[in-house]
């Protein structure tokens, strides 16, 4: 066995001390502090001052019953009087992206409520609407006309006597069809909150598709 | 199964005072101790058990019952501990080591101030001289030494309590030692 390094020796004394020396290296320990008298007089100071250290830390001559007792008593007494409630604060700790997620929806649903609300002017919105006749709040596709493309209106009355070559979505207002109307495509009125949310959704991503 | 500790913590949480104090009762002596052997002052020793006491009672609601109650509540007080051992100290870059005195930084150069009780003058030359190489300690040694020698806590134990990886710890606790060892060289 080649002689060991007292460097190593040094690392190997500590994880002996420290209980985590594997025990074929405790042996080659052992064999080089007999070999090494600088070592073993070193592992007899660390061993001395392990020994010093346990036994001082160990001493309990620090707290008297009487002091415990008086210092028990400052604790109790120095509590809040009432726990701060934890219930839902607690919940909330304990579900971060939950709460997260619920406040972030709460917003939107909230700035999306205000939106719905606010917006009271008509709007009408497609690609032909030369031919339309817009009186007060009336939009009319007069009889004869073609109207092509999609129609959007908002905040009115829809009033369809000719044809519509595409969609007709009415967003809170009404749709009034003659019999004589042609609409090519799908008929919508949207004035509940909800579908209006989904609309603007479907919307604002389907645009971005395009 | 829940320890003992993580079932009065939930009464406690509920408001049952009663199961709060015997929390107190488990763990005062030892925090007392512990905080008294790293301050080595018997009236913050009493200060930071109260304030950690204190502070678990106001964050029961917080205390994750996967982790052992011991290792969050030594936690809090070594951390109360380590708190006013800076405070006590003026601020130099204390972590740079210095070189010739190997293996210690600047906190081992600072000497401390005496707040030895009148209780520990009984104590034989041998203890003072002991007691006043780990009045002398680093902070950062300081905990690691007391959790190791007073609490008896293992390598992995010490990790848990100050969140520190087990090889910092490891290091500590030899140059904690070898910075004792130093200090009784030539007492002894």
């Amino acid at each position: 066995m080649a002689a060991m390094n007292c460097n190593i020796a040094l690392v190997w004394m500590h994880d002996y001390l420290d209980d985590e020396l594997p025990h074929d290296d405790v042996l080659q320990l052992k064999t080089h502090l007999l070999a090494c008298p600088a070592c073993r007089e070193r592992f007899e100071q660390l061993e001395r001052t392990e020994a010093l250290t346990h036994k001082l830390m160990d001493a309990r001559i620090v707290a008297g019953a009487d002091q415990s007792l008086q210092l028990k008593k400052r604790i109790m007494s120095g509590l809040p009087l009432k726990r701060r409630k934890a219930g839902w604060t607690r919940w909330i700790r304990k579900h971060p992206a939950v709460t997260v997620a619920a406040v972030f929806t709460l917003v939107m649903f909230s700035s999306f409520l205000a939106m719905w609300q606010q917006d009271t002017d008509l709007t009408v919105r497609g690609t032909d609407l030369a031919q339309l006749v817009i009186e007060g709040d009336t939009v009319t596709v007069p009889e004869g006309a073609l109207v092509k493309g999609d129609l959007t209106i908002e905040n009115g009355k829809a009033n369809v006597l000719g044809d519509v070559d595409g969609n007709v979505t009415v967003i809170e207002g009404s749709l009034y069809q003659a019999s004589t109307a042609h609409i090519s495509g799908k008929v919508k009125t949207i004035d509940q909150a909800l579908d209006w949310f989904w609309y603007k959704v479907t919307h604002s991503i389907s645009s971005l598709a395009y | 199964m829940k320890s003992v500790e993580a079932r009065l913590a939930q009464l406690a949480l509920k408001g049952d005072q009663r199961a709060f104090s015997e929390i107190v009762d488990m763990y005062q002596d030892k925090l007392y101790h512990m905080a008294y052997r790293m301050l080595y002052n018997r009236q913050e020793a009493e200060d930071v058990v109260q304030d950690t006491f204190l502070r678990v009672y106001n964050n029961l609601e917080r205390y994750d019952d996967t982790m052992k109650f011991s290792t969050w509540i030594y936690r809090i007080a070594t951390n109360l501990c380590i708190d006013r051992l800076r405070k006590r100290k003026p601020v130099y870059s204390l972590d740079a080591e210095s070189n010739d005195h190997e293996g210690l930084d600047g906190y081992a150069m600072i000497p401390s101030d005496d707040r030895t009780p009148e209780s520990e003058l009984l104590l034989s030359d041998t203890q003072r001289i002991i007691h006043q190489a780990i009045d002398t300690l680093p902070a950062k040694y300081k905990s690691v030494m007391v959790l190791r020698y007073l609490q008896e806590l293992s390598l992995q134990e010490i990790g848990e309590v100050l969140d520190m990886p087990v090889t910092t710890v490891k290091t500590r606790v030899h140059r904690g030692r070898e910075f004792l060892r130093k200090k009784l060289e030539h007492k002894l």
